[in-house]
């Protein structure tokens, strides 16, 4: 049996045959190496069982280290696995995740792929957006998770959707225990934690408008 | 695990708006979607509620055993089987004053409705403590599922007697080097054999008849000041982390003033889940009443959407 049940397919068949447009090119970094990425292989099994549901989702493996020209030209840093989403014409939003988003993560996964396919038009307030405009510095946004985490979900769809709205900002789901020395780092031991630009902005899960004001405070300072 | 949840576009009207994706909301958007009405769930984070954070759930009838995120996607799938329609945003605000309510969004869109739902359950109650709020987030927690794996190894406090806080403990026991169990007394509130399972575990001690006074540390949590409320005596213990399960409070703050709320902040009803406003009904742990468990909410979520059907579409 697949990773995704009989229904998991039926029910994500119907959805993306009602809410699909056009086609979503998927790019998974992966390394054979098992002591470097426990979960590459899992991850890549589970986005072929998504891609083979609809033939508009269009899944490239690549190898994060043979592939090099590929992983240096979407910034992957030899961070494994590595997921990210393009428009059927090749546009690069800055949507990232490092890690495997499994458990609710993965829905995010599947609203990505909606939205990629209409688009990827951010889902936002317009008082949002219109804060994220003054954005006019390259800003990454991580957002560390663990895959139990219930409250981390929207924060990395917020951080995505911010990323899909301006072209300064980039924006990661990190997955925290398969990443321990970047999450020591960062000092993270609660999620979601959100970092941006480099430093922690806040810890917690908030409204959008929070989780807007909070980031664009932090890199307008 | 691999949860598929997805969403489709969001319409102006709906015959039953439902505030919170618990187990009380999807049951009543479950009754509602089977009465042949539009039922859209507005849930802020993970569908499923506290039983996310569950670990295990072993007195949902008919279920021996699941895991709290795993009944979440069934009771989910359910809803959606009979028409249901699930989106990802928090409520901000609402507006009952006509007969047509209106549900505001944080996401910039309005919701209009005959009958609203709310089954926005309740959140963690804090401690307020010093070092409490400096804390949060560097070594004090609120959801042991959430924060568990980062303390792998480690010796951590959780400060709670009852259900929830046994539950918590008997899953960081399997992460953790040792629990220590703060309680205020000097037996548990929770039940029988959650309070066996808590007892027989080598790595989880108690420290009884205790307050929690203090949180110190540099960067991170290093010390817990605790109060022995019988000798007065005060004690540092040296931990990693703090969880805290000490009960909950309910998510109401946006109803207040708009509904009947109990001195607690609980929403009141009538025996038929609907509130002082007409075409309002609450229902799970936002509801002022005896037992807060999945079971009673799914309960209360099958009379308020089936009364509604029947008073308002009937
Ligand atoms: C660790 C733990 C273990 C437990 N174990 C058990 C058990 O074994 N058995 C048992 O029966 N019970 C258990 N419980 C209790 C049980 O989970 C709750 O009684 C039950 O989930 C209440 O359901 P509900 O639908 O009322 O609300 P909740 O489950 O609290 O769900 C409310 C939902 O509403 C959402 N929400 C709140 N405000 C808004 C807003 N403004 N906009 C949008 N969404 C909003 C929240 O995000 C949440 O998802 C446990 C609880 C915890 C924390």
């Amino acid at each position: 049996m697949g990773l995704l049940s009989e229904q998991d397919v039926q029910y994500l068949n119907d959805l993306f045959s009602k809410e699909m447009r056009d086609d979503v090119r998927i790019l998974v970094f992966k390394s054979d190496d098992t002591s470097r990425c426990e979960y590459c292989d899992i991850t890549v099994s589970v986005l072929k069982e998504v891609t083979d549901i609809d033939e508009r989702i269009k899944l490239e493996v690549y190898d994060a280290d043979d592939d090099e020209a590929v992983a240096k030209r979407y910034d992957i840093k030899g961070r494994v696995p590595a997921i990210l989403f393009l428009t059927a014409d090749g546009q690069d939003k800055g949507v990232r995740y490092f890690g495997i988003p499994s458990g609710h993560e993965f829905s995010t996964v599947i609203q990505n792929i909606i939205s990629f396919s209409n688009g990827a038009n951010p889902s936002l307030s317009p008082a949002s957006l219109e804060k994220i405009k003054q954005v006019d510095i390259p800003t990454e946004i991580l957002v560390f998770v663990t895959p139990t985490c219930p409250y981390c979900p929207r924060a990395v769809l917020l951080a995505h959707e911010m990323a899909k709205a301006n072209d300064n900002i980039t924006a990661a789901m990190v997955e925290a225990n398969e990443f321990p020395e970047w999450s020591m780092e960062h000092g993270v031991s609660a999620v979601p934690h959100i970092v941006v630009n480099e430093e922690t902005a806040f810890i917690g899960a908030y409204p959008e408008d929070m989780f807007v004001d909070h980031v664009v405070q932090h890199v307008l300072g | 695990m691999f949860f598929v949840g997805g969403e489709s576009n969001v319409r102006d009207y709906y015959d039953v708006v439902v505030i919170g994706g618990g187990p009380g909301g999807m049951s009543a958007a479950l009754y509602a979607g089977r009465a042949g009405l539009s039922c859209i769930v507005i849930e802020g984070n993970s569908t499923g509620g506290q039983m996310n954070e569950a670990d295990v759930i072993e007195n949902y009838p008919g279920i021996e055993e699941i895991k709290g995120p795993v009944l979440g996607e069934k009771m989910r799938r359910h809803a959606e089987k009979f028409g249901a329609q699930f989106h990802t945003a928090t409520v901000v605000d609402v507006d009952f004053s006509g007969q047509m309510k209106r549900t505001i969004l944080d996401d910039g869109k309005i919701i209009s409705s005959e009958v609203v739902i709310i089954s926005t359950g309740a959140s963690h109650r804090k401690l307020n403590v010093p070092g409490e709020m400096e804390f949060s987030g560097k070594g004090v927690s609120y959801c042991a599922t959430c924060d568990g794996h980062f303390f792998k190894g480690k010796k951590v406090a959780l400060v709670g007697g009852g259900d929830t806080a046994m539950t918590e403990a008997l899953y960081l026991a399997n992460l953790v080097r040792e629990v220590l169990v703060i309680h205020r007394r000097d037996k548990l509130r929770a039940t029988k054999v959650l309070q066996e399972r808590a007892f027989s575990k080598p790595n989880i001690k108690f420290v009884w008849d205790s307050i929690v006074r203090e949180i110190r540390g540099n960067e991170k949590v290093e010390k817990v000041v605790v109060e022995n409320k019988r000798t007065g005596e005060k004690t540092e213990l040296e931990v990693s982390g703090l969880f805290i399960a000490i009960g909950i409070v309910p998510n109401s703050e946006i109803f207040r003033g708009k509904l009947h709320l109990d001195s607690q902040g609980y929403v009141v009803t009538d025996e038929n889940m609907e509130t002082n406003v007409r075409g309002v009904y609450a229902v799970g742990d936002v509801r002022s009443k005896g037992l807060r468990q999945i079971v009673t909410a799914a309960a209360e979520g099958a009379v308020a959407a089936s009364h509604a059907a029947e008073t308002y579409f009937g």
